[in-house]
């Protein structure tokens, strides 16, 4: 295969998560604080039609892939606890189950480099490189090397990394960042993406599938051949063998982890299951979760680099096993579940704030629910990363969506709970509560409070409904109509209440006395 | 052969922090007591007869687009020599590469691919000898100028022929377990994937696989560098969610079932 004609390789420099580019206009890497930045990311995904439709097609997808199959394999809910069980196990036991990995995998031949931060990563692959004099690196699909800047670091040193997943290629061309798990470039239409391989190219591109994706493929493919040195992230690593399980649609891992000399992994140090046995429940877990397919086209399980009597295969492997604030979750009451996730994406699917803004609102690496928990514990900033925990609904479908049952909405309210109890809340949000502890601690107060809400919207309602209301009110007006309080709450009623029904005894039950307890009511009465 | 030891640097450290926020003083040296392993026992019990599993395989992977031909093993040879040539005619293959196996040796493929004048490479040292030589995609400088005759002609094979160690039905995979002769490159770099095995080698379910796997390789220093299951052809959803077939990895996947 490859392209016949072409004979020089001049790769894109890649870009980095603190670079802007210049002159693009799009969703380039946030360079504004995550938490203070988040109103304005969320004001423009929300003006982007197009964002909004791929977005809520492309999950509709997901979602729906996983229902069926979840449904077609039965018995799901039993798979789910399996997994949670399994996961929930190994991280419980994480020193035990790491220790046997690490050491499996230096049985092996492949070396393994322990790292507390991202900094500590990024040296150690600099290392590697160096000593490969490597100039350019073929990378897998890695959340955690997007996680570490490793692009950004790499660029600097002249080093060419190069995205080999399809989605992330074409983000690589647009220097703008993934904005979901499985299907990151899930915001660009076939004109933006030709319009980026034309100015690859220099020659013109037809908005058409078929032409677009062959010319990644002729291109990817050269990149794959020359590549020095192979990166890639670990789904899942394997305690009892060392092994690390890769698993990829299109093929781009089994390339980058086959035909370079030098095949260089980038872990978190929670991606484990103990055995085989488990490997094939997470397996079958993270398939259907995370597209609805029974298993994902390649699933590669490696362990060692290439053995003497193979011909193809690295020379050389090396795991390089990442902390970067996922200790600190553990022993953690509350936490410690969030490092069983198995980065399936179900929970960005069902999630109604996700669906709505896309990833890049976020902005961080991991967005949506899982985003929302993990970027601020892994960055342990609950001032600005912490405001992400109040990008959710608090409805709990990431929960019934997970594959192994963490309780995402739980976490969520205690990262409020956390960012409140340090006193990191906007100031009038602080008032606010105060006010409210107030009204609410005093029946006068609350009366008073409740007869001057009903006069003081008066100006404001038309026939029963706020329609247009001033902030902080216009942050609910601006989609729906606020209903107007009654003139007569449920409150003041209630004596006239208790009296219809001690009168009027229902279904032949006995009248009720004065402790009745009524049902419903407390409907508006609008005038 | 066993491979040397690799390195290993800063676990000391690293381990002694995760054993202590886990409230140990230590890091566990023995393997702690599991409330649960593997697959939930209705699934692990649910066996399949051949029959079923053959029924699941071939609906499987022909959901995934993957054809589907059975063949008789007292012709096994001449059929499946006739249909792989039928198979290159359709895709205008003109050199073909194949793992070096005993069971795919039996088939006289190299002999079938000479009649209808295709290429064949096996994958063993000097397995490339007699090719004619191609110019290579990246040019004459470079890595890959550098790289051995066998995989450079590898890469310029569109064909490529396995023999799976193993099938799975009920997600319609097969498992490949590469090394030496049985090189990742056959069932990676080629456009087409041409499968070849016997009914009896289909199992219900990834699990037995696995139990295979570990059975014949009970220490991980002996097992092959790579396990690879394969479901159906490389695809991707990235360009506005149209299904591109073939992306990386071969976009045509056949399985020659022997009985």
């Amino acid at each position: 295969m490859g392209d016949g004609g072409q004979k020089v390789l001049e790769p894109k420099k890649a870009h980095s998560t603190g670079d802007t580019g210049s002159g693009h206009t799009g969703h380039e890497p946030e360079t504004s604080p995550i938490g203070s930045g988040l109103k304005k990311r969320t004001k423009e995904a929300l003006k982007d039609d197009f964002l909004r439709k791929a977005v809520a097609f492309t999950t509709d997808k997901l979602r729906g892939g996983r229902l069926k199959a979840a449904d077609e394999f039965g018995d799901w809910e039993t798979w789910r606890e399996r997994g949670r069980a399994i996961r929930q196990h190994t991280i419980s036991h994480l020193d035990y189950y790491l220790g046997q990995f690490a050491d499996n995998v230096v049985k092996n031949g492949g070396n393994v480099h322990f790292c507390h931060n991202g900094d500590d990563a990024v040296s150690t692959f600099m290392d590697i490189a160096g000593r490969h004099r490597a100039k350019l690196v073929a990378k897998g699909k890695s959340m955690v090397s997007e996680e570490i800047h490793l692009n950004h670091h790499l660029e600097e040193q002249g080093i060419d990394a190069i995205e080999t997943d399809l989605g992330e290629y074409i983000l690589q061309l647009a220097r703008e960042t993934p904005s979901h798990l499985i299907i990151p470039a899930i915001h660009k239409n076939k004109r933006q993406i030709a319009d980026l391989f034309e100015a690859d190219a220099g020659r013109p591109f037809e908005p058409d599938t078929k032409t677009l994706a062959n010319y990644a493929k002729q291109k990817l493919r050269n990149y794959f051949l020359e590549a020095d040195i192979g990166l890639t992230g670990c789904n899942f690593g394997v305690a009892e063998s060392g092994s690390i399980t890769l698993v990829s649609n299109e093929g781009n891992g089994r390339m980058v982890s086959t035909l370079p000399k030098v095949h260089v992994v980038i872990m978190g140090m929670e991606r484990l299951v103990p055995t085989f046995e488990d490997l094939e429940v997470v397996l079958n877990l993270l398939a259907r979760s995370a597209t609805g397919q029974k298993l994902t086209t390649y699933t590669s399980i490696l362990t060692g680099a290439k053995r003497p009597e193979d011909l193809d295969g690295p020379e050389e492997l090396h795991v390089i096993i990442l902390d970067n604030g996922r200790s600190e979750q553990l022993g953690d009451p509350i936490f410690q579940d969030v490092l069983n996730c198995i980065r399936c994406a179900a929970c960005l699917n069902v999630c109604p704030v996700y669906r709505n803004v896309g990833g890049h609102t976020y902005g961080s690496v991991y967005s949506g629910p899982i985003g929302a928990v993990l970027t601020p514990l892994l960055q342990q900033d609950m001032k600005e990363a912490g405001t992400l925990a109040y990008a959710s609904s608090l409805c709990g479908a990431c929960y019934e969506a997970c594959p192994v049952k963490i309780p995402l909405h739980d976490m969520l309210v205690h990262l409020r709970h956390r960012k409140v109890k340090m006193k990191l809340t906007a100031l009038p949000e602080r008032i606010a509560f105060k006010v409210y502890q107030t009204m609410f601690g005093s029946v006068t107060l609350f009366k008073l409070a409740t007869k001057s809400a009903y006069y003081l919207q008066k100006p404001l309602a038309r026939n029963g409904f706020i329609k247009s209301g001033p902030p902080p009110l216009s942050g609910w007006t601006q989609s729906r109509f606020m209903p107007m309080l009654p003139k007569q709450s449920f409150r003041d009623k209630w004596a006239a209440l208790q009296a219809e029904l001690a009168a009027k005894p229902r279904n032949g039950a006995p009248a009720v006395g004065g402790d009745a307890k009524a049902k419903g009511g407390g409907g508006h009465d609008a005038e | 052969m066993t491979p040397n030891n690799g390195i290993m640097s800063g676990k000391e450290a690293f381990m002694q922090r995760i054993a202590s926020r886990l409230g140990r003083s230590n890091p566990m040296q023995t393997a702690p007591e599991k409330p649960v392993r593997g697959v939930p026992e209705h699934y692990r019990d649910r066996i399949l007869s051949a029959e079923e599993r053959l029924d699941t395989f071939i609906s499987n992977w022909t959901a995934l687009s993957g054809k589907v031909l059975i063949v008789d093993e007292a012709t096994a040879a001449e059929t499946i020599g006739q249909y792989l040539l039928q198979v290159c005619a359709d895709h205008g293959i003109t050199r073909a590469a194949r793992w070096e196996h005993d069971a795919l040796n039996g088939l006289e493929l190299d002999a079938a691919l000479q009649r209808g004048g295709i290429e064949s490479l096996v994958w063993r040292e000097g397995g490339d000898a007699g090719l004619q030589r191609r110019e290579l995609p990246t040019g004459p400088e470079g890595n890959w100028s550098k790289r051995i005759g066998l995989l450079q002609a590898a890469e310029q094979c569109r064909l490529g022929i396995v023999w799976p160690d193993c099938v799975i039905a009920n997600t319609g995979t097969l498992a490949l377990f590469s090394q030496g002769g049985k090189g990742r490159s056959v069932s990676l770099l080629t456009e087409v994937l041409f499968s070849v095995f016997r009914a009896d080698q289909i199992v219900t379910r990834m699990g037995e696989a696995f139990e295979l796997f570990k059975s014949r390789y009970p220490e991980a220093v002996v097992m092959p560098s790579s396990l690879n299951l394969i479901t159906g052809p490389s695809r991707s959803a990235d360009i506005e969610n149209d299904l591109t077939i073939g992306i990386h990895g071969p976009g045509s996947v056949y399985a020659v079932i022997i009985q």
